[in-house]
């Protein structure tokens, strides 16, 4: 285990941090997960928490967020409108071997993009299906719009490192070859500061991509245990091995911190999502300093 | 043909439009097909206002002039707003179609990006039919999503028989083929209808390309 980062000493003390890496530990034990990574960002202290943060994990649907800056960053520079409109078209390239794939309707979540097949759609709304409902369809057609290289350009402008973006998803010829999307929960915390603090282009702009978050429709993972009164903008991610969730966190009355929960499992193992329940559940604890977190 | 039944779209020289929208139309201009065959793009096009015009203008029983129009974000941006400008065999297509359509017996879907698309649109490659405004890729016929061997097939068989000359590109994944969608087009048609400026014969890109 790694020893606990403290990067500011007025925020929250060692003691405090430390039991939430004990606590973090025994999770990991009793949910039997092969490895749970965390990164926290305070804004209210600048201090953050991580855990295992600059461990690579298989993206899953959290590449998302990263194909929305994406798609952002050419809004910004006038190649997209908001409303613009795209053909719907289930057909895409692996990035294994260009041979075309389609995205099976029903692997996916969403089924309204499928539906319009054949029509368009504007932009803004397939955004906001790629990451409320986490429509593949919806992810393929933008990547396909704005290309893989404009979403790792704009990364890398931002300075944002730990997100390798490869590929679309649903790739299967791609995943059997090893070609896949990743992240690190230091990756995904930096990719949503930026966001959350109006750094991502512009402060408008900004503020678009957190309102597409929050209208996350997904809330088994990061919120699922916070008082009602917190708001989450966030996005999740599971495949068979790997469960995420990354989001930034309102607590009423406090700025705002950066979560990201990453999780690796064994195919069969269940409990996925009351396990990063139960992480941002003991960091929100720790970062409101309920007496709860001081007992634990 | 009596005043009220003239046809309500202006047609216009595209060799006198804004440089813009030449630039985009190419009016007259070579472009090569997939086997290098140099091929004339077409000069003459039917100005249309508005959507409401695209959408009230009908070519056809059955097909409207708007289902021949719908273009995402990868066209050319002139026509991406309106006035916008058609090939005038896009007249010819839609009667195509309407024969298809009757042998089909229900409704026919155009997909987006399948009627026109300039010769700009940036998933063209080569010189493509649907810049001639003689080509269409339909998705859907009736409850029928053509995505697979079977509806292609079949479909193709029918419009190859309902449209004498028709071409239809085979099922297939490779390079010319389709496997989302049927396409049917006329060829490289140039349409110049009557009522087309009447200098057109004098123009030395036309003449040359004859």
């Amino acid at each position: 285990m790694p020893a606990p980062t403290l990067q500011r000493h007025d925020t929250p003390a060692p003691t405090k941090l430390d039991a939430l890496h004990h606590r973090l530990d025994a999770l990991e034990r009793s949910a039997g997960a092969r490895n749970i990574a965390v990164a926290v960002y305070d804004t209210a202290t600048h201090g953050s928490f991580r855990r295992h943060a600059d461990r690579w994990f298989h993206a899953a649907s959290t590449i998302k967020v990263a194909i929305l800056l994406g798609v952002y960053a050419s809004i910004h520079h006038g190649w997209l409108l908001p409303r613009s409109r795209l053909h719907v078209r289930n057909r895409f390239f692996s990035a294994a071997d260009g041979e075309p794939f389609r995205v099976a309707a029903d692997r996916d979540a969403n089924a309204e993009v499928h539906a319009a097949t054949g029509k368009m759609m504007r932009v803004s709304e397939l955004a906001l299906h790629m990451i409320a409902t986490s429509s593949n369809l919806a992810t393929n057609l933008l990547l396909d719009l704005v290309g893989l290289e404009t979403v790792q350009r704009s990364l890398d402008e931002l300075g944002i490192d730990g997100i390798d973006v490869r590929r679309g998803v649903e790739d299967e010829r791609a995943f059997e070859h090893g070609i896949n999307n990743r992240v690190t929960a230091d990756g995904l915390v930096q990719l949503l500061r930026t966001i959350a603090e109006g750094r991502a282009f512009s402060d408008e702009l900004s503020q678009e991509m957190l309102a597409i978050l929050h209208a996350q429709e997904f809330k088994n993972g990061i919120p699922a245990r916070l008082p009602r009164a917190v708001r989450v903008a966030h996005k999740t991610g599971e495949i068979s091995t790997v469960a995420h969730d990354a989001g930034v966190v309102y607590p009423p009355g406090r700025a705002p911190y950066v979560i990201a929960i990453l999780t690796e499992w064994a195919p069969e193992a269940a409990g996925r999502s009351a396990t990063i329940a139960e992480v941002s559940h003991a960091v929100y604890e720790l970062l409101t300093g309920t007496e709860e977190l001081v007992d634990g | 043909m009596g005043e009220a039944h003239r046809f309500p779209l202006r047609i216009v020289d595209g060799l006198r439009l804004e440089k813009p929208m030449r630039d985009a139309l190419l009016p007259g201009r070579v472009l090569y097909d997939d086997g290098g065959q140099p091929r004339t793009l077409p000069r003459y096009f039917y100005e249309i206002p508005s959507w409401e015009h695209a959408l009230n203008v009908q070519l056809s029983t059955n097909f409207a002039l708007w289902e021949f129009i719908q273009t995402d974000v990868r066209e050319a941006a002139p026509l991406r707003t309106f006035p916008r400008y058609v090939p005038c065999a896009v007249t010819l297509l839609a009667l195509a179609l309407e024969r298809f359509r009757a042998g089909a017996g229900t409704f026919v879907h155009i997909a987006a990006n399948g009627g026109y698309r300039s010769p700009r649109h940036a998933i063209n490659t080569n010189a493509t039919t649907h810049s001639w405004g003689s080509a269409v890729n339909i998705y859907r016929i009736g409850d029928v999503f053509l995505d697979d061997r079977q509806a292609i097939d079949r479909y193709a068989a029918l419009a190859r028989q309902t449209i004498p000359g028709g071409f239809t590109r085979e099922y297939g994944s490779a390079r010319g083929a389709t496997d989302d969608h049927l396409h049917i087009d006329l060829g490289y048609v140039l349409s110049v209808p009557h009522d087309a400026p009447a200098d057109h014969l004098g123009f030395g890109s036309e003449r040359r390309a004859s």
